[in-house]
């Protein structure tokens, strides 16, 4: 895929007038007060404009649920029966250097258990979640590279530990554009705040900033998008000023008839108000019925997994939902309560989520991703006094994500962590793996779809990935 | 293979080779890429060891092929061993082979091209085979970029009428080449507005527009191009240019909690590139000073602040390899446009850049410690006083805890030296373990590696390398003779005396050494024993591994322990936050010095630090130097590097920089890729003219105005944007892109010329120059775009919709792009209200009021079509004007309710407004009134009785009304809310609590008073926890049939002052695309 085009478009307006065989007259502007057409003018300036990738995807979007702070893979989606033997003492073998001491092993409290068809071993936190094992791929052996939060977020969302990159749902609104011009293509919600490492999770890098995330607090109900609503002037007042200013704006153009900048402008503006009312609608869960709002729960991330899945069927195109502020993932300490705790708050949406795309008939065109930046120790965690803190350190050698939906062979698992749970070795799995795989379901050959920066063609692999086939149908 | 589709794409590449050029492009596009990313590493010059004796990097390797017989036959793909290999129909020859199961083969695509690459003759460019360890490609030394400037001769053209200045004749030479023709001279509006907004970023006054008509003498509009660039503006608008290039921010973007976010020296390096600029500081000085101004500049020197270029990156999270990478290609790609970078992990790939040049240039810079230092005079004796407190608490505790730490690292020597034996155990940067007193400090581990693996003849550890590389199983028999061959300090000399029997045991020795070497040194009663002395020397050296670097702790924060660290970070972060926050406070600069001279840096293999590979001396870019460069003699060489790039000789830098200008003149380089000369770049539209222009910067002694002022004095700056339709037709076919330029390109304002635009027209700007930045878009905040705040970490919304550059990374060209967002903006925020509210208070008839608006925003007069549309619309508004919205009958409040009473006690409004709720001001919870909030739907319950929040509605008139809606408090913490509606007249009319429940809020019809107040109240019952709710409420009336919706009629407080008519007419021309294309 080539570059978007840089300051001037790829079409004049001439050529588009050619392409699509249209007179001057049916770029009216009224005519785009009806349905969102792709093919007009300002689609040919927009770099939002919808794209068709590489070859065709089995998946249309994606909603990535990130549990930030590192969720436990031995505690939900990898079960260690072996950790059993060895509770208390130390386990054989070399101990992995993580962020903070760790101790004896630290068996899982929660019981695991055989769900669906395929017999998913899925821990009790998740068992709500699991009543869809069918339709989970888990990677049981992805590995990160190092045990701290904030390199391994942007190893996770961008692809690169340190360097400023496009984010994962930046690189796939550049390369599909959105099917909702009234919505911004790329929403990420976190109640309460920022993550850590902030916008950078879901920043644009060296892509134009129109691909950047728009953030979205769920807990700050009406907080939906910059300057959506208009604090001096109603619709009918808005009304006439924009057909006055369509008049000047004809009157300009007369004499600079080749400049497609200027519709796309134009045009802008008659977007925009349509997207007054359309994002929020879109942000109403009022509107859904009773049912469906008690089938996701009443918990802010009901709330926001709901709120998703109507930005989905609107044709958002990615969508990020985190945990929440900081990183509540991250169980350092009494990890029994904090999972059942968090576990508690997402399962059920999570499960509401799959039942509700299924029944829909949009969960085969969207994909499903689920975790966190890494997961954490086999062994406990121990305090100043190399006391236990009945928790669990970080680990970036093995753990779990798994996706579901468009393009994922359910039932399945890829992959394993050693008999502990330490680190993944058998059909490791890197980040860059999962990149791979998730542009794939796109419909996205990961070394093709690049950008031009610098000098070189960069993409979200960097020069490594490889498609994770056996998760794929 | 055979599909239609691949057949036609062979055909197409069977077409593109045709000649002889074209086949060496399409070597180096398609064929070379592929084989060097996917076989090069086993299969080359370059492979460690190269696999089954094939060698696919040259023609001649190919064809004689490996120990499998020829790999290609030329013209023959079918019998080519290759094109087997990597179709994969092979079991037994695959390639490249499959990894971890899964297979690496080409895609379809690529191994199409190689078929057809061979089916053509398989032909390579003539030199191109690569030497091992050397660039891939000499012949990229051919590359127009890199030869030296020519001095083309002004061409003569046929058309004596249109040459303004030499430039015109290149381009109007091209133009008739193409059969073109340049357009007319623009008119004289048109003119000065396009250069004003080109040099100073605003737009013309009305009287400086009539003026210029006015003016008939032939130097009229130099004399405007003069004023604008003697106008202290022209450095605020150039000055943001290079800040792109800078990847600036007052930010050091994401840090550990305990530093300070906030550069303490942001400022003044803005504050110098603008001052630079309005000097017309020569472009070579301008370079070096940002470069290396700590080698050119006194202690104290406002030019110091320039280093802000190198300083103003990211932190990286303390990562020095990412650190020094940013620099590097700031330096790099800002001045040469070359991507250097690229050759951090391996040779680049297209241009003679290879790893060596990469570390030759990491050396300089890791040769360099940050400082940071005040500059120009302390204006202020007590600020003074209280700073030198301040530095020395910082410095004292720096000192105790380098020493504390130094004790650790000298005791625990046979302990660091023991860790080389499983340096594994210790990461490289970036991977951040807690540590504690009693743990080795990775840092110092790896210091003490890289010290032993240069210290081959070093008089104390000479031994340590000499036994390593002994076999295990020779090493007993072997140790004594080799020890016999090094000559070593009579001390260490007698601790090996007898040989060692392992590395483990030579740690050891080492320990013992040293253990009581300080004593023996320091025996009062005897003179020193010089080898005592110099062990004891060791112990101390700043370069020694023992020791903690002696630099801010920046640059020496992973010596410490964790909470060393923190600590000492904290007190910096104190001395930092004290000068930000300080109103007296000098200006500091964040420089680079050099650090003692270190040994030469190493290249890192795949850009790896934990594999070293070979040693490389600090020197400039062999392309830009040639093969004869000499090492830097002087320090860390920077300043050597600084004139390198300035030498007239290099043939990049002026030829960058010209481009660079012209590029922001005509909205496009000659160059299209400005920071980007690189071979794959594409050539340059009008050769001769860059070069010429880049001559000219050089013999102008690299004057930037002059550049500017012979660009706008040509024909081809100051002639029309609007291509007559006769000339278009030709144009558009010959010409698409305008690359020839045969009429002016229309540009769009960039966000900063936008705003500063809007409160130029109004006459609201603040033109003070200089300081510290604010709040760009606060409406409190008239100041120029460039002295808004950059936090890179939290870069607004608005800033990024409108294509801001992003501060993260070198920006040679704003993308632009138009989303609804940026509409919007234009039509829902307060700030271009405010605009409109501020320049539509004007007097007069109507006419005069629209010719003004017109003049102010346009500087033109308005159509008679135009006035037309505007008095219409006037006169409709007027029309349509209803008494007073309905909405204006809700009003957000809070207040305590008198449950004896059932009144409202006293109800004061809710002051702040977000744009999405009503509460005690812009953070959440207010330090006065709490959790307190009202939204369109709902809101929060304040922190006690004495604070319930109050949705107040005022009837307008009496009438009947009934009230709807239900309430909810759906969260189990807590113990829940109490919601009540309350009349003025008639006392509370319903009330429930609610916890984890709803309630239906309805009251049917009644009567009310005009003026009557309905107060629909929340308050938190008994405790402060989780008292959010939501309640909608809706008042119907029956006669008149009218309805109030508390959520759709849910606004902030501008509402209750909606533009009047003629600010909805202002705003509407400030959203015209007239006022913000700029012709």
């Amino acid at each position: 895929m080539r570059n978007p085009p840089d300051r001037h478009n790829p079409f004049s307006r001439r050529e588009f007038l050619q392409r699509c065989g249209m007179g001057m007259g049916s770029l009216g502007l009224a005519g785009l007060l009806g349905s969102p057409g792709l093919s007009n003018a300002a689609d040919a300036a927009n770099s939002l404009a919808a794209r068709l990738p590489h070859f065709a995807p089995k998946a249309k979007r994606v909603i990535h649920f990130f549990l930030n702070g590192g969720p436990s893979h031995v505690d939900t989606f990898d079960p260690k029966p072996a950790l059993a033997k060895y509770a208390g003492q130390s386990l054989p073998g070399e101990y992995l250097r993580t962020e903070r001491k760790t101790g004896a092993a630290f068996p899982s409290p929660f019981k695991f258990q055989r769900y669906g068809q395929s017999g998913l071993e899925v821990s009790e936190l998740f068992a709500k979640t699991a009543e869809h094992a069918d339709d989970i791929a888990v990677i049981r052996s992805m590995y990160a590279q190092v045990p701290n939060h904030e390199p391994s977020l942007m190893l996770m969302n961008c692809g690169d530990s340190v360097q400023a990159r496009p984010s994962v749902g930046a690189w796939v609104l550049y390369g599909l554009g959105t099917e909702n011009q009234n919505l911004p293509g790329f929403i990420t919600m976190c109640p309460g705040g920022y993550p850590v490492k902030d916008a950078e999770n879901w920043q644009s890098g060296f892509l134009p900033g129109v691909y950047q995330g728009t953030f979205i607090d769920p807990q700050q109900t009406g907080k939906l998008i910059e300057n959506i609503v208009s604090p001096h002037a109603g619709e009918a007042v808005q009304k006439r000023q924009l057909d006055l200013l369509r008049a000047l704006n004809a009157e300009h153009q007369r004499t600079r008839i080749d400049d497609s900048r200027l519709d796309a402008r134009i045009q802008s503006f008659e977007l925009a108000f349509r997207m007054q009312m359309d994002a929020t609608d879109a942000f109403d869960i009022g509107k859904e019925p009773q049912p469906i709002r008690e089938m996701y729960g009443t918990h802010v991330h009901g709330r926001q997994t709901l709120i998703a899945r109507r930005l989905l069927e609107r044709g958002v195109r990615f969508v990020q939902l985190w945990h929440g502020a900081g990183q509540p993932w991250d169980h350092h300490e009494n990890i029994e309560a904090g999972l059942r705790a968090q576990a508690g708050q997402i399962d059920q949406p999570i499960a509401a989520l799959l039942t509700d795309l299924k029944q829909r008939g949009m969960l085969d065109e969207t994909l499903v991703v689920w975790g966190g930046e890494f997961g954490r120790t086999p062994t406990v965690e121990l305090g100043d006094a190399g006391k236990s803190k009945l928790g669990r350190d970080h680990n970036p050698y093995g753990f779990s994500v798994w996706m579901a939906g468009g393009g994922i062979k359910g039932g399945t698992v890829h992959g394993a962590t050693d008999e502990f749970g330490f680190r993944a070795v058998e059909k490791r799995a890197s980040v860059h793996d999962l990149h791979a795989t998730i542009l794939h379901c796109l419909g996205f050959d990961h070394e093709k779809l690049t950008y031009r920066h610098a000098g070189r063609d960069f993409r979200l692999t960097d020069v490594e990935g490889e498609v994770i086939r056996s998760v794929l149908v | 293979m055979t599909s239609p589709a691949s057949l036609f794409s062979i055909t197409g590449i069977v077409l593109l080779l045709t000649a002889n050029a074209r086949a060496d492009e399409f070597f180096e596009k398609r064929i070379r890429p592929v084989l060097a990313d996917r076989c090069y590493e086993c299969h080359s010059a370059t492979a460690k060891k190269i696999k089954g004796s094939l060698r696919v990097d040259t023609r001649e390797g190919l064809l004689k092929g490996g120990e499998t017989g020829p790999a290609i036959v030329p013209g023959n793909p079918e019998e080519s061993l290759l094109i087997t290999a990597i179709r994969y129909h092979d079991k037994e020859l695959r390639m490249p082979p499959p990894k971890e199961e899964l297979p690496q083969q080409l895609p379809e695509a690529e191994i199409n091209d190689l078929v057809a690459w061979i089916k053509a003759g398989a032909m390579m460019p003539a030199d191109s085979s690569p030497a091992a360890g050397s660039l891939r490609r000499p012949d990229a030394k051919l590359h127009w970029a890199f030869q030296p400037l020519t001095h083309p001769t002004i061409p003569a053209t046929p058309n004596p009428d249109w040459p303004g200045n030499a430039l015109d004749s290149f381009i109007l030479e091209k133009l008739i080449a193409a059969g073109l023709k340049p357009s007319a001279a623009a008119d004289k509006r048109t003119l000065i507005r396009r250069a004003t907004f080109d040099l100073i970023g605003l737009p013309p006054a009305p009287e400086e527009v009539r003026a210029f008509i006015e003016d008939q003498s032939p130097g009229a509009f130099a004399k405007v191009v003069d004023r604008l660039l003697a106008s202290p503006q022209y450095g605020e608008r150039w000055a943001r240019h290079w800040l792109d290039l800078a990847r600036y921010s007052d930010t050091k973007g994401y840090v550990y909690g305990r530093e300070e976010r906030f550069f303490v020296h942001a400022s003044s390096y803005r504050d110098w590139v603008i001052r630079a600029f309005n000097s017309d500081l020569p472009y070579d000085q301008f370079l070096l000073l940002q470069i290396a101004a700590d080698q050119l500049a006194p202690m104290g020197s406002p030019d110091l602040a320039a280093m802000g270029f190198l300083t103003g990156g990211r932190r990286f999270l303390g990562v020095t390899h990412d650190i020094i990478d940013d620099r590097i290609d700031v330096v790099t790609r800002g001045t040469m446009a070359l991507t250097v970078t690229c050759a951090r992990c391996h040779d680049h790939k297209f241009d003679p850049i290879s790893t060596r040049d990469y570390y030759s240039l990491y050396g300089v810079f890791h040769n360099a410690a940050q400082q940071l230092v005040p500059i120009g005079a302390a204006r202020d004796a007590a600020y003074e006083k209280e700073y030198e407190v301040r530095a020395k608490k910082l410095a004292a505790s720096m000192k105790s805890r380098r020493e504390e730490s130094g004790e650790r690292l000298r005791k625990r020597l046979g302990e660091y030296l023991a860790a080389q034996f499983e340096l594994e155990k210790y990461p490289e940067e970036g991977f951040d373990q807690l540590l504690g007193a009693a743990d080795l400090i990775p840092a110092s581990v790896r210091r003490w590696r890289d010290f032993l693996r240069r210290s081959d003849t070093h008089p104390i550890f000479g031994v340590w390398n000499a036994l390593k590389k002994i076999p295990a199983a020779d090493f007993e028999s072997q140790a004594g003779s080799v020890l016999q061959t090094l000559s070593l300090n009579p001390l260490v000399a007698a601790a090996f005396s007898t040989p060692p029997k392992s590395m483990a045991e030579v740690a050891e020795r080492y320990a013992g050494l040293f253990a009581g070497i300080e004593q023996q040194a320091a025996q009062a009663d005897k003179p020193a024993d010089p080898a005592a002395e110099a062990l004891r020397q060791f112990l101390y050296d700043p370069l020694s591994p023992a020791t903690v670097p002696d630099t801010e702790i920046v640059d020496n924060e992973l010596f410490f322990p964790t909470s060393v660290c923190t600590e000492l970070w904290a007190l910096q972060g104190e001395l930092d936050r004290w000068i930000i926050q300080s109103p007296a406070a000098q200006p500091h600069a964040l420089i680079l010095a050099d650090r003692e001279p270190e040994p030469n840096p190493r290249v890192f293999r795949r850009g790896s630090p934990s594999k070293p590979g070979e040693e490389v001396p600090r020197r400039f870019l062999e392309i830009a130097a040639g093969p004869n460069r000499q090492p830097f003699t002087h320090g860390s060489g920077r300043l050597e590097m600084a004139r390198a790039i300035v030498d007239p000789a290099n043939p990049l830098t002026a030829r960058v920089m010209a481009n660079r200008v012209w590029l922001y003149h005509f909205g496009t380089g000659l160059v299209r890729t400005p920071s980007d000369f690189g071979v794959r770049a594409e050539s340059p539209s009008h050769p001769e003219l860059l070069d010429w222009l880049a001559g000219y910067l050089i013999e102008h002694g690299w004057s930037i105005k002059s550049l500017h002022r012979l660009i706008m004095a040509s024909a081809v700056y100051q002639q029309s944007s609007l291509e007559p339709s006769e000339l278009s037709a030709a144009s558009a076919t010959a010409d698409p892109e305008n690359r020839l330029l045969s009429h002016f390109p229309r540009h769009r304002l960039e966000f900063e010329q936008m705003r500063d635009a809007f409160l130029a027209v109004t006459d609201e700007l603040d033109r003070t120059v200089g300081g510290k930045p604010g709040d760009i878009l606060s409406p409190a905040n008239k100041r120029r775009s460039i002295y808004g705040l950059v936090d890179r970490q939290f870069l607004p919304g608005t800033f990024r919709v409108f294509d801001f550059a992003n501060p993260d990374l070198h920006v040679a060209q704003r993308s632009e792009t138009t989303v609804p967002q940026q509409a919007l903006f234009f039509l829902n925020s307060g700030f271009i209200a405010d605009r409109a509210r501020a320049i539509a208070k004007l007097p007069g008839t109507d006419l005069e009021r629209i010719s003004h608006l017109y003049s102010a925003l346009l500087q033109r007069a308005p159509t008679e079509h135009e006035t037309a549309a505007a008095l219409s619309f006037i006169a409709t508004a007027e029309d349509a004007t209803v008494p007073k919205p309905p909405e204006s009958a809700w009003s957000y409040g809070w207040g305590e309710y008198d449950t004896i009473q059932k009144r409202i006690k006293a109800f004061s409004p809710l002051p702040y407004f977000t744009s999405d709720a009503w509460q005690g001001g812009p953070a959440w919870p207010d330090t006065q009134l709490g959790w307190a909030q009202l939204t369109a739907e709902g809101g929060h319950a304040g922190n006690d009785l004495q604070h319930a929040v109050i949705r107040r509605w005022t009837a307008p008139g009496d009438m009947t009304i009934a009230i709807t809606g239900k309430a909810l408090h759906e969260f189990e913490p807590g113990d829940g809310i109490r919601v009540m509606i309350v009349s003025s007249r008639q006392g509370e009319l319903k009330s429930a609590v609610l916890h984890h429940s709803s309630a239906e809020m309805s009251v049917p019809a009644f009567e009310v008073k005009k003026g009557e107040t309905i107060d629909f109240v929340t308050d938190y019952l008994a405790n402060l926890n989780t008292d959010m709710f939501t309640w909608r409420p809706v008042i119907v009336a029956s006669a008149p049939s009218i309805s109030w919706d508390a959520k759709k009629q849910f606004t902030g407080p501008a509402m209750l002052q909606p533009l009047t008519v003629w600010e909805q007419y202002a705003q509407v021309l400030f959203l015209s695309n007239e006022f913000l294309f700029v012709d």
